[in-house]
């Protein structure tokens, strides 16, 4: 019988056998004999369990009835719709801004524009992080540092606004007064069009030929083309309404090619809002975004398009599918342009060339043909080359040869606004003289003949001191140092020149080499009028106005050039009197014959006129007043500026082989780079929206890669995500390889935006920028760089 | 046989200085939990991807072994197998603890524990269909009825001993399928998808739960200076060969059945891709190759050799269950067919972080300890033959060699010489 | 009463990730790192992937935008123990912060992965949306309240729009939508009452070729996309 364990003793040190806790026991049994709580232990477990709850509430939950991310409860609440527009690439959309008690919360397009039907593009909604970007520059900051170099710490210092004005207009006044005004470089980056006026105004009332935009790295072969066909300098509109067939040579349509939120808007539209879904065929050595939507992707050996638009003007004409009405009409030179198609460009020699199918060639040239209105839309894979301008100039005479030139679904030619006319310009003597100078990025003159300007030149200019030397910079939201290719000479460039001012929202590569930073306001907080790049073939006009109070220090650009004007005096002053006084007062001058200032406040937007098509008695402006597909333009041009006699075929669309930068033996791949739809072309990327989906292809954010094709990657022995080399003459660039079906075996590709080093804590230090290795090569006629054209080789790190 | 169970003393080094190591890792892995409740789990290697970690690894963990303690105890209780006899209050104590420390767990992985309390609105304020809902019921039952049982044992009250383990194996076993069942009913997660993994988790607890025990056993009947009981360790070995072989087909059957769908990629991958060696290493081959290739060769039928292959059982079921909440879980789901590109196509990766590491020491640690405390506080221990104390004293009076405690006890009493008459 | 559904056409999308965005934006869902996006613990409510197949130069990559399906046989509800996620009678799958005890079931279940967690305490950011309250008795649980570390959440189909718009009086589909809808340039999404059989969603799913996310699931999802 087992023994009570209460009475058990076992010799070992007492426990619950012990006579003390007997007695205890017998105590807390009741009457029956159960276990009762005695009114200690009561209260004992009462307050732990009182303790218990009390600590459970004071530790912290989510309380659901605070709406406020911060759990505070707002007394006060206001809320209000600003229109706007964003500048987060030049296709400045129309939008409207919410604002909740004096903060931008949210962004979205202007349902009263019609060039994207009140849309935007993913990049607008960035904006809210472009405002409230903890890298912003806060005040006027001075250099304290005299060295100058990549890296090197600037020592900034605050300075007031009145002492930064003062400093940087005594020294623009030193220049002028010492009859050098030419020696002012104005690099002029993303801007407002109300603002590109006033820098335009400012370069010529002070004297200085010296204005450098970045066309040169975008678009000025693509315009060079069209100038050559029909007299106009620009990049085509497109009436993407109405369009059956668009064939992309190398444009990336709906990933950065601008108006983008039209293009985005376009697509849905021509793909499943009409009875006729139209097809697009992409020509482009790497699988792009555009490519992966599209029907077709013909990858392409890169630099080869203008053949391959040769040899598809030669199938349509050889089988007879043109437009022969508008051909024998308005066109002049189709003879020898069809000679040359014909005899040179047949597709089994150009099969060879680009390395598509001869049938492939035929099939498509046959689609393009008989899908009216079809469009062939010229993009940078395509012209930023050596070559650039005459496959521009091949690729928009397909439009022509299908009749496609200001038609419906065809090319169109973008109106623009008729502001208010400024009061003449005052110049006086030293602004004349400085103005007759030549600038330095050597345009129109020796190599560059029909370039209007040449940005990457500028760079080498300042190192060798090319016609002079540059003694002040000023740059306007520009970023060269990024976004030029060669980038190390921009950054010897810009360490050399005595006195630069950098005038953005946030600091960016370019500003490292600042003696003066100003900070100027976002788009979200500046006074600006805008209207759209070549797209829409309408016009619109759009509002920029402040939708919060100004952060910071800042003031908007427009003031900015104002107070340095004012500052300077005399005749520069005095060519910004009488337009408004500051940038508010501009943006109403110029629009007061346009729009009520009223409405142009509530609406944000003026659409102008229906387009009209079909102006061919008045929209060429060539010699022959027709579509050229011999250039008298180029001719003309070529002939005034040299003596010796000009071939033929350098005024007629034809291909050439380009020049590369390293040769194939030593560099056996071909760098091309691209830009993402989430690229910010203010020059930062310190957005996380935007950074942690950059790659859409690719699933990853927070860097870029080099794609590699599979079999190429194999010979090399590199796997995916290995760390590898990209070597060109320049240098070589470390970064992630990406092992990527989608690319042509002899091409790598990189996206550009990445390699950010001073910008912000969500930019710095990832990715590379591809800028960095690609060679220095021009598009000579029109200045273009060629950013295509570089060999690499690539081996494992 | 009648035997009279005790509590132990507590005052030797070895039991002062594994109290102590103990406290101290348990307050560390308190501080560490502290930290991460205020901080937010980003301290913790789980993701979206693979969101389970340590914490959810070690409460399965120990509902199985618990799980398997409380059923091998009704091999005393309800079968009336008189040889385990001397295990069985420990076998008992040993299930509360790790249940304890599982529930614990629990609380530890939750998000918001300060809402655990809404895991108990049973059938008011939960969604009876979710596993979890459900095993809250079992679990909490589950506790309550192995504390009664413990108390039914330390009353003596035979009848209800006998009622009351039927119900607590029947309970138990419901237990551990219940947590089976999260995985195996998760349609969702390709490799967890099988009707088998109650029943695997059922058999794993029972083969965990045997092994520790025979662990827990030697070690305490060692550091207590009992007989080390040989013809119970081996019994209690030849019924873990038969678990394990039962396990081991269960895995092998899991395997199988999902190799031969089509859609076989995420445990294919499980078996040859990167993490195949947690499951081939370290399930397998400490659980079943390791235990098995020892308990049946004869020659190595010692204390030694069982103690290494059960604690080789021991740690491989931790493995196991490793396996299936982490690297099981870190295939990409196929959201659309093709191969998914970039971090929504990656196979997940699992950071051995030192808060959550700690955290899980903690609890481990937790339950060791309160198993300590449980033998000095409870009596739960054979009390000690005359033949044991005397060879206690003479250890103290002459060193007793390694030598000694290697040597076969033959069954019998034990002959002692020179033993005073 | 309406059954509220969303078509994706993957014709018309261009793959430009605005729908994401615009859900960070509407809902102040916090932006993640790159350390958070390497260790996958970075919040999303909305994600678009990249599903490829075959070989140069026949290699096709689809971009697929996936909120969640807010399915009608829903895998999250059948395992939340709290009750914190349950399909609402209009077949939105709501998500009650308040009730949510952190266990991340429901992201086990979820076969989309629609669901993120919330691993740290997140800053407020001066572009976050503030917004009075509205009645707690007819909208339950607001999106984006506090949020604290330890709960699980997921898109919402911006229920609190559609409530709006029914206290409003306003039409659901046409005038009010989720923000994803609103945003994407190429009206490449719509929203809708499945039940209805004059709504787009309902015209869209009979003229054109649908699919639904891993059909095989049985999950139903809601979310619909119309192919090439």
């Amino acid at each position: 019988m087992k023994q009570e364990p209460d009475t058990q003793s076992n010799g070992e040190s007492p426990t619950l056998g012990s006579k003390d806790n007997n007695r205890r026991k017998k105590q807390r049994e009741g009457k029956s004999g159960r276990l009762l709580l005695s009114r200690r232990a009561f209260l004992g477990v009462s307050a732990a369990a009182t303790a218990a709850l009390t600590a459970g509430y004071a530790l912290k939950r989510p309380d659901v009835n605070f709406l406020s991310p911060s759990g505070n409860i707002y007394e006060e609440f206001t809320e209000e719709w600003i229109s706007t527009s964003c500048l987060n690439c030049p296709t400045r959309c129309a939008t409207r801004v919410k604002v909740q008690n004096g903060n931008a919360v949210r962004i979205a397009g202007n349902t009263l524009s019609k060039v994207s039907d009140g849309k935007t593009c993913p990049r607008c909604k960035i904006g809210l992080q472009v405002l409230y970007d903890h890298n912003r520059i806060q005040t006027p900051m001075k250099r304290n540092n005299p060295e100058k170099g990549k890296g090197v710490d600037p020592k900034w210092t605050p300075v007031p606004w009145g002492d930064a004005l003062v400093e940087v207009s005594s020294k623009l006044k030193s220049l002028r007064d010492s009859g050098q005004p030419h020696k002012l470089l104005i690099l002029d980056g993303l801007n407002s069009s109300s603002n590109d006026d006033l820098i335009k105004r400012f370069s010529l009332a002070f004297g200085t030929p010296n204005l450098i935009t970045g066309d040169a790295l975008d678009d000025e072969a693509a315009k060079a083309g069209e100038w050559m066909a029909d007299g106009h300098y620009t990049l085509s509109a497109y009436d993407l309404e109405k369009t059956n067939y668009i064939l992309s040579f190398g444009a990336s349509i709906i990933e950065s090619q601008k108006p983008l939120a039209r293009n985005l808007r376009m697509w849905g539209k021509i793909r499943r809002e009409r009875a006729i879904r139209a097809k697009v065929v992409v020509i482009d050595p790497r699988y792009s975004v555009t490519a992966a939507k599209a029907d077709k992707w013909i990858p392409i050996k890169p630099g080869t398009d203008a053949a391959l638009a040769m040899s598809i003007a030669n199938v349509i004409i050889s089988e007879g599918l043109y437009d022969s009405e508008f051909i024998s009409n308005w066109t002049n030179g189709f003879e020898e342009y069809k000679n040359l198609a014909l005899s040179q460009y047949s597709p089994e020699s150009v099969a060879v060339i680009t390395g598509i199918d001869a049938d492939v060639i035929r099939q498509i040239a046959r689609e393009f043909a008989e899908s009216k209105p079809a469009i062939a839309w010229r993009g940078r894979g395509a012209t930023c080359w050596p070559n650039g301008s005459y496959a521009s100039y091949a690729i928009f005479c397909l439009n022509a040869l299908v009749g496609s030139i200001d038609i419906p679904g065809g090319v169109i030619y973008q109106e623009y606004p008729e502001y208010k006319e400024m009061p003449a310009i005052v110049k006086d003597t030293i602004a004349e003289t400085g103005n007759s100078k030549d600038a330095i990025d050597l345009r129109g003159k020796g190599k560059f003949k029909a370039a209007k300007v040449v940005t990457n030149q500028v760079a080498d200019s300042i190192i060798e001191n090319t016609l002079y030397p540059i003694e002040m910079a000023i740059g306007f939201n520009s970023n060269f140092n990024m976004l030029a290719p060669g980038t190390e000479r921009w950054n010897e460039a810009m360490a050399k020149v005595p006195f630069y001012v950098h005038i953005s929202p946030s600091f960016t590569e370019v500003s490292e080499y600042a003696d003066i930073v100003l900070p100027a306001c976002t788009l979200l907080e500046d006074w600006a009028y805008e209207h759209c790049p070549p797209g829409s073939g309408f016009t619109e006009v759009k509002i920029k106005q402040p939708v919060v109070n100004k952060l910071h220090e800042s003031r908007t650009l427009g003031d900015i050039i104002f107070n340095i004007a004012g500052e300077i005096g005399g005749s520069v002053a005095q060519s910004f009197e009488n337009i408004g006084d500051s940038a508010e007062g501009f943006v109403k001058y110029r629009t007061e014959n346009l729009i009520s200032w009223n409405d142009f406040r509530t609406n944000g937007v003026l659409v102008g006129p229906d387009y009209e098509f079909y102006k061919y008695d008045s929209i060429f402006e060539t010699p022959s007043k027709k579509f050229e597909f011999y250039s008298g333009n180029l001719e003309a041009l070529l002939k005034s500026s040299s003596s010796s006699t000009i071939q033929r075929i350098a005024c007629l669309p034809h291909y050439t082989e380009p020049e590369f930068e390293g040769d194939e033996g030593g560099y056996p791949l071909n760098l091309v780079t691209y830009q993402p739809a989430l690229n910010i072309e203010s020059g930062s990327q310190n957005y996380p929206w935007a950074q942690e989906i950059y790659l859409v292809m690719h699933g990853y954010g927070w860097n870029n890669f080099v794609e590699i094709n599979k079999e190429t990657a194999d010979e090399l022995k590199i796997k995916d995500m290995d760390q590898v080399w990209i070597e060109s003459p320049l240098g070589k660039i470390k970064a992630k390889a990406r092992v990527f079906q989608g690319i042509h075996p002899e091409v790598v590709a990189i996206a550009r935006g990445q390699g950010h080093y001073y910008d912000g804590e969500w930019s710095n230090e990832m990715g590379v920028n591809p800028n960095d290795i690609t060679g220095v090569h021009y598009d000579e006629l029109s200045g273009q760089s060629a950013f295509f054209n570089t060999r690499v080789r690539v081996y494992k790190a | 046989m009648e035997l009279n169970f005790v509590s132990v003393e507590g005052n030797s080094k070895n039991y002062k200085i594994a109290v102590g190591v103990l406290a101290g890792l348990f307050l560390l892995g308190l501080i560490c939990y502290a930290i991460s409740y205020y901080e937010g789990h980003y301290l913790f290697g789980s993701s979206n991807v693979i969101p389970w970690g340590m914490p959810i690894v070690v409460l399965i963990y120990f509902i199985g072994l618990s799980a398997g303690s409380l059923i091998l105890s009704t091999l005393v209780y309800v079968f009336g197998q008189e040889k385990y006899k001397p295990i069985g209050r420990m076998a008992v104590m040993l299930a509360i603890a790790l249940i304890f420390g599982a529930l614990v767990a629990i609380a530890v992985d939750l998000g918001r524990p300060e809402n655990f309390w809404r895991l108990f609105m049973f059938f008011y304020w939960n969604n009876m269909t979710s596993m979890f809902a459900i095993n809250g019921i079992l679990y909490s039952g589950y506790f309550i009825i192995s504390i009664a049982y413990l108390g039914i044992i330390l009353s003596g009250n035979k009848v209800w001993m006998k009622r009351w383990g039927c119900l607590a194996i029947g309970w138990a076993a419901m237990v551990h399928m219940g947590t089976g069942a999260i995985f195996g009913f998760m349609a969702a997660r390709e490799a967890w998808f099988t009707p088998i993994k109650p029943l695997e988790f059922l058999t794993a607890a029972v083969t965990s739960g045997v092994a520790l025990l025979i662990v827990v056993l030697i070690l305490t009947m060692k550091f207590t200076g009992r007989d080390l009981r040989k013809d119970m360790v081996i019994s209690l070995s030849r019924l873990l060969i038969v678990f394990i072989c039962i396990l081991a087909l269960l895995i092998f059957l899991d395997k199988m059945t999902h190799l031969y769908a089509p859609e076989r990629a995420a445990v294919l991958y499980s078996l040859t891709g990167h993490y195949a060696w947690v499951f081939w290493v370290l399930q397998i081959g400490l659980v079943v190759v390791l235990p098995l290739a020892i308990l049946f060769n004869k020659k190595l039928r010692t204390i030694k050799w069982i103690f290494i292959a059960s604690l080789s059982v021991v740690v491989g079921v931790f493995f196991e269950r490793f396996f299936l909440v982490i690297p099981q879980a870190g295939f990409p789901q196929q959201y659309y067919p093709g191969h998914i590109e970039g971090v929504y196509g990656a196979v997940g990766q699992f950071a051995f972080t030192p808060v959550e590491t700690l955290v899980s020491l903690g609890i481990i640690s937790m339950v060791v300890l309160l198993f300590l405390l449980g033998l000095k506080f409870m009596k739960a221990l054979p009390e000690k033959t005359p033949e044991e104390i005397a060879a206690a004293a003479a250890k103290i009076a002459t060193p007793k060699t390694e030598e000694a405690l290697k040597t076969d006890i033959p069954a019998g009493p034990l002959v002692v010489e020179n033993k005073p008459s | 009463m309406a059954r509220w559904g969303m078509i994706i056409d993957l014709d018309k999308c261009t793959g430009c990730q605005e729908c994401t965005i615009a859900c960070k934006e509407e809902n102040n869902v916090p932006h993640g790192s790159p350390e958070e996006q390497r260790r996958r613990q970075d919040p999303y409510w909305h994600k678009v992937i990249a599903a490829s197949e075959g070989e140069y130069p026949t290699a096709i990559i689809e971009m697929v935008p996936m909120p969640c399906m807010h399915c009608d046989n829903p895998a999250c509800v059948m395992v939340c123990p709290c009750k914190a996620t349950y399909r609402r009678n209009d077949g939105v799958i709501m998500q009650n912060f308040r009730r949510c005890i952190g266990c991340k079931y429901c992201m086990v279940a979820c076969p989309y992965g629609a669901r993120a967690y919330n691993y740290r305490e997140q800053e407020d950011l001066p572009y976050n949306r503030i917004d009075p309250p509205l009645r707690r008795d007819l909208i339950g649980a607001w999106p984006f309240p506090h949020r604290a570390h330890g709960m699980v959440e997921k898109c919402t189909f911006c229920f609190h729009r559609i409530e709006k718009a029914l206290m409003e009086g306003q039409q659901i589909g046409t005038e009010v939508v989720p923000a994803c809808v609103e945003a994407c340039p190429a009206h490449a999404r719509t929203f809708g009452d499945l039940d209805d059989p004059d709504s787009e969603v309902s015209i869209l799913l009979s003229n054109r070729t649908s699919i639904i996310l891993r059909e095989a699931m049985g999950t139903k999802p809601k979310v619909h996309y119309l192919t090439k």
